[in-house]
């Protein structure tokens, strides 16, 4: 039923849209064809929107495509943007259609939808209508049947079929209705149905158009891109070929330039061909005639040269026997030579042989020489050391024993002074003065510094230069104090160093290389001995001559004075001799410490010996504390004190042998009295004691 | 269908004889052989002839060109394999031979044989394109290659098969005329499509004489007899079937109307559907202008439930309502559909409903066409709030459905939402000044979608122009995003898809 019906509407609608459009259109109005043309002028504004769209679109890219894209691109992009215009816009012309039809069918269908309903209450009403009349009847037919007279009978009987024909009439009518609308509707069908075929023949000749025209377009934008091809690729050529010909022209030009020069270049060397050629003939010209002279020169020395040749050869000839003669001689000395030089080699070979020998028991005695060596000198530094201490150690013990001496020649001068005085106060009755010396002020050992000599301190600042040189650090002030302040060591040494450097003609070359292996400053204290014992010896005269105006004295003092202005090189004082003599007044001063120096090693080692010559003088003095006219004084006193003794002496036996004497005169009184006191006596007739007296005193 | 009979049959016996001008006829088609092949049909006679005034004339030996004689050809005495393939080719019919022979003379052979020869003959044995391509031309005027797959054969098979079913009339036609082709065209076959199913005869009259009108009128009794051909047979012996489309109606019926003739009885639908079932690799099952309606449409949407292949269903020109699209929203769920056309049936808003229901919890469906229905507005916002949810859907129909401004109002915020849709149709609704703009609004958000029809739609003009101006900027965006990854999608390409959609 549907696709019939559907087909019907489409064709109806068909028709009206081929029927003229009506002005003043508007989409929502009723009239299709009003519609219609509203549509067509919507289609036609959105054509134009996309035309803008595009042509916008287009700007943009040919802003982005300014730079890499050509104008083939640009045509192939209109060219797609208008075909796919095209595409849009036609398929919508074609679905148009569909569209329309579709709300045709729409409206159709809401249409019958109403006719529909409409037509349903209709009959409903009928329906309804119908059956209240057949009731009716119906009713009357019960009522008739209680009718008995047949003129009522006849009568309703008529009614009724008055009745029933009106009700069929009316249905009738109905069916005659509803057969009226169903050939209207038939007759819309076949209505619809051309408006159908007339819409489909519209939609196949859109269609056509349609495919027509997208064949047209794309053809013409097919051209078109082509042509914008053509028209690149002829710009491109033409541009190309341009650049070409100006490339070429620019090539002749140069290639023309190119060949002027060569032109002229090979005309020049002509002309400096055909001079040198012109030059090189007269120089040879020349030369050959020079060369001529000289052949004959040449031929002329060539003939003597043959004469003396000549002559040569006779001399030479006779020289060859000569030789020869001596070269058998030489033959025999060859073969003696020969059997000596074998003997030789003999003799060689076991010289070699032994000298090997000797070397391998040199080699060994010499090892074993160091080894001693060693050893001695490690013992060599022990006992040094030894000394040392042994040296400190004495002169401890000399200085405690010079304070042991001294303390007891003190006491003893003391108690000479003691004596003295109690001899002059209480024997002579004299006053006593003490005396007052030096010396008796002394405790310890006198100290000599003070007295060192110029010699001595040089002598100090070379040792200590070479102390320095040996340890640098270690500069023990002590020995140098003494020195002007403003030498230092350093320079001092220094000095030296550049005198050694100077006066290195002084020392052997054997020397020299000797010294090459040795450490810097050891090296530098040789060559500074060899220069001053060189210097010495070889300027004794010098040195003799040079001392000759000046007394030793002077000398020593220059010399010190030297060494000042040695130290500082601009000589401050007026007392100098001339910058010339230094070398000479050098070697004098060396001179004057050779001897010193020829006691190097124990000055070195006794640096703490003292003269002992003010020692004695010391301790002499000490002893003449007491002077000689109170010794005298003394050997008077003590000879009348001598024989005042004597006498004291005698005397003093003489009580000894008084007393002595009295003891006994007592004792034997006491023995007597024993004697006289015992019994015995009394028993003796005679008692002793009556024979004598007793002494009665 | 007696037309191809007839002339079939009749030509085998004439072929012996008529064989020699068919052969010069086929001979001038094919372009590959020159004067050479042109002649051979006359062998025999230029042989006999030469031998006749070649021997007699000693001056004719001598001359290299005889003007006079039509006959005489520089060509000397054909290859003996030239022979064979002529005897070959004339006995093709009773003694096949091709794949024995070397490519280059089965390729003569192929260029030579007659397109009239019988399909059990040729069927499995030819493969040759040109050969079909011969047989078509030769049969159809107008032939449409690309309709079958770009294959010759196939098409041939196809509208072999296509023209007998056209011309079944069932309990009349021996069905084994059909089943007969069965063996041959099994493996080709893959679409058929069949625009009309003639009804059996009912009286010894013609079968579309004016009599049939009665018959017709009276057979609401004798409605089984009415039953079309059953294709159960048919489809079950194609094993490469993919596509079915068929209408249940007579074409060119002209005043011999009937409704009977455009019925789809219920045992039809019943044995389509167990057809269908059966048929495993079917992908697009059409069915158009056969007034299914809801029973008819639900027993064959329930053979199709969880069907492995389907992906493309046509139920378009229907009288569907709201319960046979209740079936198709529970089919979308239980199948891998991905294009669904129910245009121009009678769904309302509840099957609108049971379709926006199943269509936003689907990822598979990519092409939905309601168009021509009446599922108002009620029905279109339930589509509009599943297309919140959708995240497959490409294209929507929605044309001729009784909208108005609230769906445009939902849809302009699924246009915001939505990045999958490229194509809305809302024409021929009425969609007012206000829905215009709100669906304006709705667009000027949109990045991908490329078409949206809004003619006969009721919308200001302005607002119609920019949206199209805002479809025309997504297009050059899409055309450059197809540019951009893949270089060779042109513009036109893009813009395709307009054709089919308008």
């Amino acid at each position: 039923m549907n696709p019939p019906g559907s087909l019907g509407v489409l064709e109806e609608k068909e028709e009206e849209h081929l029927a003229p459009p009506i002005l003043g259109p508007s989409i929502h109005s009723d009239n299709p064809q009003e519609r219609i043309q509203a549509r067509r002028l919507r289609i036609a504004a959105r054509l134009e929107a996309r035309r803008r769209e595009a042509l916008g679109e287009y700007l943009d890219g040919k802003k982005e495509s300014e730079e890499d894209q050509s104008k083939s691109y640009k045509q192939k992009e209109e060219s797609r943007l208008k075909l796919a215009k095209l595409l849009l816009c036609g398929t919508e012309l074609v679905t148009n259609i569909q569209v329309a039809a579709d709300i045709r069918e729409i409206h159709r269908r809401v249409e019958e939808e109403e006719i529909k309903r409409q037509r349903l209450e209709k009959l409903e009403n009928e329906v309804k209508t119908s059956q209240d009349k057949f009731d009716e009847i119906t009713v009357k037919w019960e009522e008739g049947k209680q009718r008995r007279i047949p003129q009522e009978l006849w009568e309703m009987l008529n009614a009724q079929q008055v009745h029933c024909a009106g009700l069929i009439e009316d249905k009738n009518k109905l069916i005659s209705e509803l057969q009226q609308e169903l050939k209207m509707k038939d007759d819309q069908y076949v209505k619809d149905l051309k408006k159908q075929s007339d819409d489909i023949c519209l939609l196949l000749e859109r269609m056509e158009e349609q495919v027509k025209n997208v064949m047209k377009t794309f053809r013409q934008e097919l051209q078109n891109i082509e042509k914008a091809f053509e028209v690149e690729r002829q710009e491109l050529l033409t541009s190309n070929k341009k650049k070409w010909e100006r490339a070429l022209q620019a090539h002749n030009a140069k290639e023309l330039e190119y060949l002027m020069n060569r032109i002229k270049k090979v005309e020049d060397y002509e002309k400096q061909l055909n001079k040198q050629r012109i030059w090189d003939c007269e120089e040879y010209n020349t030369i050959k005639i020079k060369l001529e002279q000289d052949v004959q020169i040449l031929e002329q020395q060539l003939q003597q040269m043959k004469a003396t040749y000549q002559l040569n050869q006779e001399k030479l000839e006779y020289n060859f026997q000569v030789l020869k003669k001596r070269d058998e001689e030489s033959t025999v000395i060859k073969s003696q030579q020969k059997r000596k030089i074998n003997r030789l080699h003999d003799v060689l070979n076991n010289l070699r042989s032994k000298y090997n020998k000797q070397v391998k028991q040199f080699q060994e005695e010499n090892q074993s020489l160091t080894s001693d060596y060693k050893r001695l000198v490690l013992q060599f530094k022990e006992l040094q050391k030894a000394m040392r201490h042994f040296a400190l150690i004495d002169d401890k013990r000399f200085r405690e024993i010079w304070l042991m001496n001294e303390e007891e020649a003190k006491d003893l001068i003391n108690r000479a002074f003691d004596v003295d005085r109690i001899i002059s106060t209480h024997h002579l009755g004299l006053p006593w003065m003490a005396p007052d010396f030096w010396f008796l002020k002394n405790v310890g050992p006198i100290s000599q510094q003070q007295q060192k000599s110029a010699t001595q301190i040089l002598e100090e600042v070379l040792m200590e230069a070479e102390k320095e040189g040996a340890d640098e650090d270690s500069s023990e002030s002590e020995t140098y104090l003494d020195l002007p302040k403003q030498v230092s060591a350093r320079t001092t040494r220094k000095i030296l160093m550049l005198l050694c450097d100077e006066s290195g003609f002084l020392i052997e070359s054997k020397l020299l290389s000797l010294l090459l292996p040795l450490e810097k400053n050891e090296c530098y204290l040789l060559r500074l001995d060899a220069v001053f014992s060189v210097s010495a010896s070889q300027a004794d005269c010098l040195h003799t001559f040079m001392l000759e105006p000046l007394d030793l004295r002077a000398e020593k003092e220059r010399s010190l004075v030297d060494g000042k202005s040695q130290e500082k090189e601009p000589p401050p004082s007026p007392k100098l001799i001339h910058p010339n003599d230094v070398l000479k007044i050098l070697e004098a001063f060396v001179m004057s410490l050779r001897k010193p120096r020829d006691f190097w090693v124990p000055v070195k080692l006794l640096k703490a010996v003292r003269d002992d010559s003010k020692d004695s003088e010391y301790w002499e003095a000490l002893t003449t504390v007491i002077p000689a006219t109170t010794l005298n004084l003394w050997d008077a006193l003590y000879t009348a004190l001598e024989k005042y003794h004597l006498v004291l002496t005698q005397r003093a036996e003489l009580l000894i042998e008084n007393s002595s004497l009295e003891r006994q005169n007592t004792e034997l009184q006491q023995l007597l009295q024993q004697y006289l006191d015992t019994k015995i006596n009394s028993e003796l007739q005679v008692p002793p004691t009556q024979v004598f007296r007793v002494p009665t005193k | 269908m007696q037309d191809t009979q007839t002339t079939e049959s009749p030509s085998i016996p004439s072929r012996s004889s008529t064989s020699t001008q068919d052969r010069s006829s086929t001979v001038g088609q094919t372009l590959s052989s020159a004067p050479q092949p042109s002649k051979p049909t006359p062998i025999i006679p230029p042989l006999a002839k030469s031998t006749g005034p070649g021997s007699g004339s000693g001056v004719r030996r001598m001359r290299r060109i005889i003007a006079e004689d039509a006959e005489w050809s520089l060509a000397i005495v054909p290859l003996l394999t030239e022979l064979c393939i002529q005897h070959i080719v004339k006995n093709f019919q009773n003694n096949p031979i091709l794949k024995q022979l070397l490519p280059e003379h089965q390729k003569k052979v192929l260029n030579h044989l007659s397109p009239d020869l019988p399909l059990a003959v040729t069927a499995n044995l030819i493969d040759d394109e040109s050969y079909w391509r011969r047989c078509c031309t030769q049969r159809w005027p107008v032939c449409h290659v690309d309709n079958h797959g770009g294959s010759w054969k196939r098409m041939f098979f196809e509208l072999h098969l296509e023209n007998l079913l056209k011309h079944f009339i069932p309990n009349t036609t021996d069905p084994a005329v059909i089943l007969n082709l069965l063996p041959l065209c099994r493996n080709y076959v893959r679409a058929i499509r069949v625009d009309q199913f003639l009804p059996p005869v009912q009286l010894p009259a013609p079968p579309r004489g004016g009599d049939q009108s009665d018959s017709g009128s009276e057979g609401e009794m004798e409605e089984p007899a009415m039953d079309h051909y059953q294709l159960d047979n048919l489809v079950a012996g194609l094993s490469h079937l993919e596509e079915l489309d068929l209408v249940y109606g007579v074409k060119d019926c002209g005043m011999n109307f009937e409704w009977n003739l455009f019925l789809f009885t219920y045992r039809d639908c019943h044995s389509l559907a167990a057809t269908v079932k059966a048929c495993h690799t079917l992908k697009i099952f059409r069915l158009t202008r056969s007034k299914v309606d809801d029973d008819k449409a639900r027993i064959l949407i329930r053979s199709l439930l969880d069907h492995p292949a389907l992906e493309e269903l046509d139920l378009s020109h229907n009288l569907i309502g709201d319960r046979g699209a209740r079936a198709a929203a529970k089919l979308l769920s239980h199948s891998r559909l991905r294009v669904l056309n129910l245009a121009n049936n009678q769904v309302r808003a509840p099957g609108a409903h049971s379709l926006a229901h199943a269509l936003g919890h689907n990822s598979n469906l990519i092409s939905l066409n309601l168009r021509l229905n009446c599922i108002e507005d009620e029905g279109g916002q339930a589509l509009a709030h599943a297309l919140h949810t959708n995240k497959c859907l490409t294209t929507l129909h929605l044309g001729g459905n009784e909208l108005s401004e609230p769906t445009a109002t939902l849809l302009s915020q699924v246009l915001t939402i939505n990045t999958t849709l490229t194509s809305i149709n809302l024409s021929c609704n009425h969609i007012g000044l206000d829905g215009g703009k709100q669906l304006l609004e709705g667009m000027s958000d949109n990045k991908t979608l490329l078409e949206f029809d809004l003619r006969l739609s009721d919308i200001a003009q302005e607002s119609e122009y920019l949206i199209g101006q805002a479809l025309c900027a997504n297009r050059e965006a899409a055309r450059q995003r197809a540019l951009n990854p893949s270089h060779f999608m042109s513009p036109v390409t893009v813009k395709g898809p307009e054709n089919p959609a308008g």
